[in-house]
């Protein structure tokens, strides 16, 4: 067992939860590494908690460390108290399982689940002490590499990092590793291996290429190198049941957010909402066999005590026989104690009658995103249900014993009217009406409203996000519509971080600078309100001489060159204009693709 | 039905997890070791197990117990080493003894706990052992410690406790060894004290001028239960 470097141990009596950075949890991976090959440490770019809940962080800790030859430690972001120990101490940032710091590692690897922790990133790797710009690095620097989400548009962190993996890497991560180990053998230095990992499917090597820019506008990609490939395809999972999947996930210490076995029933999302991204990044959908995810539940179970397990997927429902998959669960985990639950579930009869057959126990309180509150809107985005099929299914719940409910609406999405805005309300009262009529009891609801952010690689990807000072008079009268309503508990995100959001999420490789601003300025954590400051955000734009305006409310025409073109998700630019279209010509062709 | 206690010990990796997290591990340990667990009643089914007293973060302990019930019979030995191989190596279980099941429970039971602090020298406060002697003299003279307990409603109690502190001792030491203070504090459902807070107590009696803060590392030697008006360790009998 490592025991815990004793210049660690003297800081953590000084911190909150310091179980957060002493590793060692039941079923982590203990490797030594004398004789290992490759090796890399998956650096989260927010806390330990957050990041211990992350699926695809377990999937990839055990793609890699099931194979012998190599090994993938794990980092997360220190809190505030923490790393200013770290700085006052001169401790580089280190890896939870050896202890060692992060630039010792031959690869650096982040997962970039979400825009606002970028300046995580660019704090990781100044507290390992590894150089920010890829082309400054030396060559006994790691190769630091970024997956997840927001590769699919990592333009804004492109200086930063030396290649992206675009898509699903629990595959090719063990490959490419592999091939990293016999490259280095060949390769004189860092920029030839770089060109050869360039050949590889999936990997995008930032400065391959150089954009051009016109006018604020990006005019053109140039390839720096005549052999990078003029467009990276995302790398895909074919057979969920063969891909890796941890039977003995780690058990943190500590309480994470989901701190659950978990078994995800499917990959990918056929519903193609028209602003989400995972929707379409993911595609196309497949599905884990029957008997793989009992197998797996089985195993989670036995070996890690949990008490709970999601059977997890963007849209449980949509999985075909889903309630002879819960018989045979049941069947196989009888006697042990074990409370399932389904979480993105679909607003209809059929997923109430399933979340019922699942809770035996208290039913408290049920969670869905209806997104808007008219069925005109609804249609837009293409979020298919209809008032009556929201009723019916609610009041089933509440036949069934429910306590309340939690609905996730958005605003600011395309189209949307004043009228679309007040309705979020009107839908409350009409349902709290209803369930009073219907229950006779207390039913609880309780309402969370974000704010629309167009996200590349979606149908709204063109689309502006709404300029903040509308965002904030939109947010009035939805409060206003709340006020004469006790017992509806009604919350929001906050503007400016999502308008944040929207900045990036479409950034060009421009926003680079005004990262490593804000980063320099403190900004830390930006997705957590009590250390997101825009005042500083805002005088980073204004050292990178950047108005965040100009990204976050633009209007891409179909024909302008998209700063994430050259980036495969799968799905061609016909089907998201066509899906752009048919968003704003709702009746021609609604009635075929309403099921 | 039958009830195991068991005793373990808590060295330093885990000793900065807290009593929750403490009793979630134990908890998933001992449904990965398919021992025959008894759950209780009702519509939230939860493990019938507890912990003798929480044990603060950042303490380790060397005599700590936990009780458990099954559902048949399983000889103590053969209950530590089926958990044993579900716990970490700084979780020591060490032994376990069949209980009475009517007995009262574990937690009802312990009246009071023995702390060790150990002064880590290095980095810290300058005051030599005398001084820290006559500082404990003149805290252990006070008749009145009042800790602040904001109770419901916003009011604000003071609760006096010094009762609480049953003993404070410096261990007679050379001049090399470092200073340890041994604290026995009444723990339990009738009101305790808390360790750190004895020694925030004892730091400010001292009123140093240097303005290193100390760095205390602090052990939990045993728990107690009352028999009789005396004082037993919960190790009696094992
Ligand atoms: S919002 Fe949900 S249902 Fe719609 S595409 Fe995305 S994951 Fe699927």
């Amino acid at each position: 067992m490592k025991v815990i470097d004793h210049k660690i141990e003297r800081l953590l009596w000084q911190v909150q939860k310091p179980a957060r950075y002493t590793g060692n949890e039941w079923n982590a991976w203990r490797k030594d590494h004398a004789g290992i090959k490759v090796k890399m440490v998956l650096a989260f770019p927010d806390l330990y908690e957050v990041g211990m809940s992350n699926q695809g962080l377990k999937i990839l800790y055990e793609s890699v460390n099931r194979r012998p030859e190599m090994l993938m430690e794990r980092a997360f972001a220190p809190a505030a108290d923490m790393e200013e120990l770290m700085r006052a101490h001169n401790l580089p940032l280190f890896a939870l399982e050896s202890g060692k710091p992060l630039a010792e590692f031959d690869l650096v690897g982040f997962s970039l689940q979400y825009e606002l922790s970028f300046t995580n990133v660019l704090n990781m790797l100044d507290l390992a002490g590894i150089s920010l710009h890829a082309s400054e690095r030396g060559e006994s620097e790691p190769l630091v590499v970024g997956g997840g989400p927001c590769a699919f548009n990592p333009e804004p962190l492109a200086p930063f990092f030396d290649f992206f993996l675009l898509g699903e890497s629990e595959e090719c991560l063990p490959e490419l590793l592999a091939d990293l180990d016999a490259f280095k053998q060949t390769a004189p230095d860092r920029k030839e291996l770089l060109a050869k990992l360039s050949e590889k499917e999936g990997v995008y090597v930032p400065a391959l290429y150089r954009p051009v820019y016109k006018e604020k506008k990006l005019k053109a990609l140039e390839r720096v190198d005549p052999g990078a490939p003029g467009v990276i395809k995302k790398r895909l999972v074919k057979d969920l049941d063969s891909a890796p999947y941890p039977a003995a996930p780690v058990i943190p210490y500590l309480q994470t957010i989901h701190d659950r076995a978990v078994v995800e029933l499917f990959r990918g999302c056929g519903r193609g909402c028209r602003f989400c991204q995972a929707g379409y990044i993911f595609r196309p959908v497949r599905r884990r066999s029957r008997e793989e995810i009992v197998k797996t539940a089985r195993e989670q179970i036995a070996l890690t005590g949990y008490e709970e397990l999601s059977l997890a997927s963007l849209s449980s429902t949509d999985y075909t026989r889903l309630d002879e998959l819960i018989d045979e669960l049941d069947r196989a985990l009888a006697g042990e104690q074990v409370k399932c639950n389904l979480p993105s579930l679909r607003l209809d009869s059929y997923s109430i009658k399933l979340a019922d057959r699942l809770h035996r126990g208290k039913r408290s309180n049920l969670t869905f995103a209806p997104e808007a509150a008219t069925e005109r809107l609804r249609r837009v985005i293409k979020k298919n249900i209809s008032e009556e099929e929201i009723f019916t299914a609610l009041g089933d719940a509440v036949d069934a014993g429910w306590q309340g409910f939690k609905l996730y609406f958005m605003i600011g999405l395309p189209t949307e009217s004043d009228e679309d805005v007040a309705a979020i309300a009107e839908l409350c009262h009409r349902l709290k009406q209803y369930f009073r009529r219907k229950a006779g009891r207390r039913i609880s609801i309780s309402v969370s409203v974000s704010t629309f952010v167009p996200k590349a690689h979606t149908p709204f990807q063109w689309e502006p996000q709404l300029p903040l000072p509308e965002v904030t008079r939109r947010q009035e009268i939805l409060q206003q519509g709340f006020k004469k309503m006790p017992g509806v508990d009604l919350s929001w995100h906050d503007a400016e971080t999502s308008f944040l959001e929207a900045v990036f999420a479409r950034g060009d490789r421009r926003l680079a600078a005004v990262l490593e601003w804000a980063f320099k300025l403190g900004c830390r954590f930006d997705g957590w309100t009590e250390h997101f400051s825009m005042s500083r955000w805002r005088q980073a734009f204004r050292e990178a001489d950047i108005e965040p305006e100009d990204y976050a409310q633009r209007r891409f025409e179909y024909d302008d060159l998209l700063p994430w073109s050259h980036l495969d998700c799968g799905v061609d630019k016909e089907v998201f204009i066509k899906e752009h279209r048919k968003a704003f010509n709702l009746d021609a062709d609604f009635e075929g693709e309403f099921r | 039905m039958t009830r195991i206690k068991f005793r373990f010990a808590r060295h330093a990796p885990l000793k900065h997890i807290s009593h929750l997290d403490m009793m979630r591990l134990f908890q998933r340990a001992l449904r990965r070791s398919g021992l025959p667990l008894v759950y209780s009643e009702g519509y939230n089914p939860h493990l019938r197990f507890n912990l003798a007293l929480p044990l603060p973060v950042n303490v380790t302990a060397s005599e700590e117990f936990g009780e458990v019930y099954l559902s048949e019979t399983v000889s103590p030995d053969q209950f530590v080493s089926t958990l044993r191989a579900q716990l970490p190596e700084s979780l020591d279980l060490k032994s376990a003894s069949s209980e009475d099941y009517k007995a009262p429970s574990l937690p009802s039971q312990v009246v009071a706990a023995l702390y060790r602090a150990t002064l880590g020298r290095e980095e810290n406060c300058r005051a030599g052992s005398s001084q820290f002697r006559a500082a404990l003299d003149r805290l252990m003279a006070r008749e009145e410690i009042l800790v602040q307990k904001t109770k419901k409603k916003k009011k604000q109690a003071y609760v006096n406790v010094r009762p609480y502190i049953i003993e404070a001792y410096f261990k007679e030491s050379g001049n090399e060894s470092p200073l340890e203070l041994y604290m026995l504090l009444q723990a339990g459902s009738s009101g305790g004290v808390s360790p750190f807070f004895v020694i925030e107590q004892l730091e400010k009696e001292l009123n140093c001028d240097c303005n290193n803060k100390a760095f205390w590392e602090l052990h939990r030697e045993s728990l107690y239960t009352d028999k009789d008006q005396f004082l037993q360790p919960l190790s009696e009998g094992m």
